[in-house]
């Protein structure tokens, strides 16, 4: 797989991540699509957590990107 | 209706806290066990005595980035200018700042999904008892299996074993130490311990392996107080705060004192004493507690 190629799977992969931390912070858990972890019919528990683990990996996503765009040589 | 925790159990509980954090003998483990012991009706899952853990956990990360604020100084420095430039480049802290950064997201990651379910599945003061055995065998087996350390000049300062550790330490080594963390979510292990453990057998030496958990530690512990302040500071605070207050001064004292006596302990001793204690710590506790 070439890096181009990496590097846009990694922004799309960040972009999905950090909307659905944001499903996660705003809908409930019976609102939340059954193939989602956390889904729980009839549950009105926001999963706030499970948002920051999603946030924290789409964030990790992007900046791994960034540093593979960068010079040739970077290392990260 | 009486304090569910008084000023003296904060005291003791909040010098525990300070000193078992940073020690690599559980904290949480011995939070568990004490109060079983003393027979204080305080049990981990209640929701005054977690209101009281974040206020002495924060208390424990202020103090050990205090402690090692040059340090965290350079650190950020250097994740900033490598951002900006898209390149590590020769900066030992940008490097450095990206391991802990690696190190962070999977303990943090462990610990946001699975710390209610460890916390629940092992809530004993039993289980913990055990558990601090096998911490015990976990610290000897990484003295035991680590690969030689590097021979390290305890006059050098600081700048010298950042370096170090940016040199040993690999992205895959940061990633596996930082995991290592979340056993600290089962009481009995501990969290510098794992880390401490994993940079032996990394090839780190004690003393940087015993900077580079506390620097990994530092957003850990931070990131979990302030993610659960709103408790300490909601209703469930009621009631607790002023304990809280104290137990987190406590803390405080304890963790500066732990975190300068263990940066000297380790720069010419080893995790064997340790070991030895939790194993004995925990088979006296089991014993006990199996026969009140």
């Amino acid at each position: 797989m070439s890096d181009r190629t990496i590097n846009i799977l990694l922004v799309v992969a960040g972009v999905i991540l950090v909307l659905l931390a944001i499903v996660y912070w705003i809908e409930p858990a019976k609102s939340l699509p059954s193939v989602m972890p956390g889904h729980e019919a009839g549950s009105t528990h926001h999963h706030v957590k499970h948002g920051i683990a999603a946030f924290l990996l789409g964030i990790g996503a992007f900046v791994l990107a960034w540093f593979r765009t960068g010079p040739r040589h970077s290392a990260a | 209706m009486a304090d569910p925790i008084s000023y003296g159990q904060a005291v003791v509980l909040g010098l525990l806290q300070g000193a078992s954090e940073l020690f690599p003998v559980s904290s949480l483990g011995h939070s568990v066990i004490l109060p079983q012991l003393l027979g204080w009706d305080i049990k981990q899952n209640d929701d005054f005595f977690i209101v009281f853990l974040v206020a002495t956990h924060l208390a424990t990360a202020i103090v050990l980035f205090c402690f090692f604020l040059s340090d965290w100084m350079k650190i950020l420095r250097g994740l900033g200018r490598s951002l900006r430039d898209r390149d590590l480049g020769d900066d030992p802290y940008a490097r450095l700042g990206w391991l802990l950064v690696v190190g962070t997201i999977p303990a943090g990651l462990l610990g946001l999904l699975l710390e209610h379910a460890l916390r629940d599945l092992f809530a004993s003061a039993q289980s913990a008892a055990f558990f601090l055995m096998l911490n015990g065998v976990m610290l000897y087996g990484a003295e035991r299996l680590r690969r030689r350390a590097p021979v390290v000049d305890s006059s050098e300062d600081a700048v010298a074993s950042d370096v170090r550790i940016g040199e040993t330490v690999t992205w895959r080594n940061a990633c596996a130490i930082g995991a290592a963390q979340a056993l600290a979510l089962i009481p009995g292990f501990s969290r510098s311990g794992a880390t401490m453990g994993g940079g032996l057998l990394v090839g780190l030496s004690n003393e940087d392996a015993a900077r580079f958990a506390f620097l990994l530690a530092t957003p850990i512990i931070g990131a979990a107080a302030i993610l659960k302040l709103p408790d300490l500071l909601g209703s469930a605070g009621n009631g607790v705060r002023g304990p809280a207050l104290v137990g987190a001064l406590c803390s405080a004292f304890t963790a500066y004192l732990s975190v300068r006596f263990l940066m000297r302990f380790f720069e010419t001793n080893r995790l064997t004493p340790f070991a030895i204690y939790c194993v004995l710590a925990g088979a006296a506790a089991s014993v006990w507690l199996a026969t009140t």
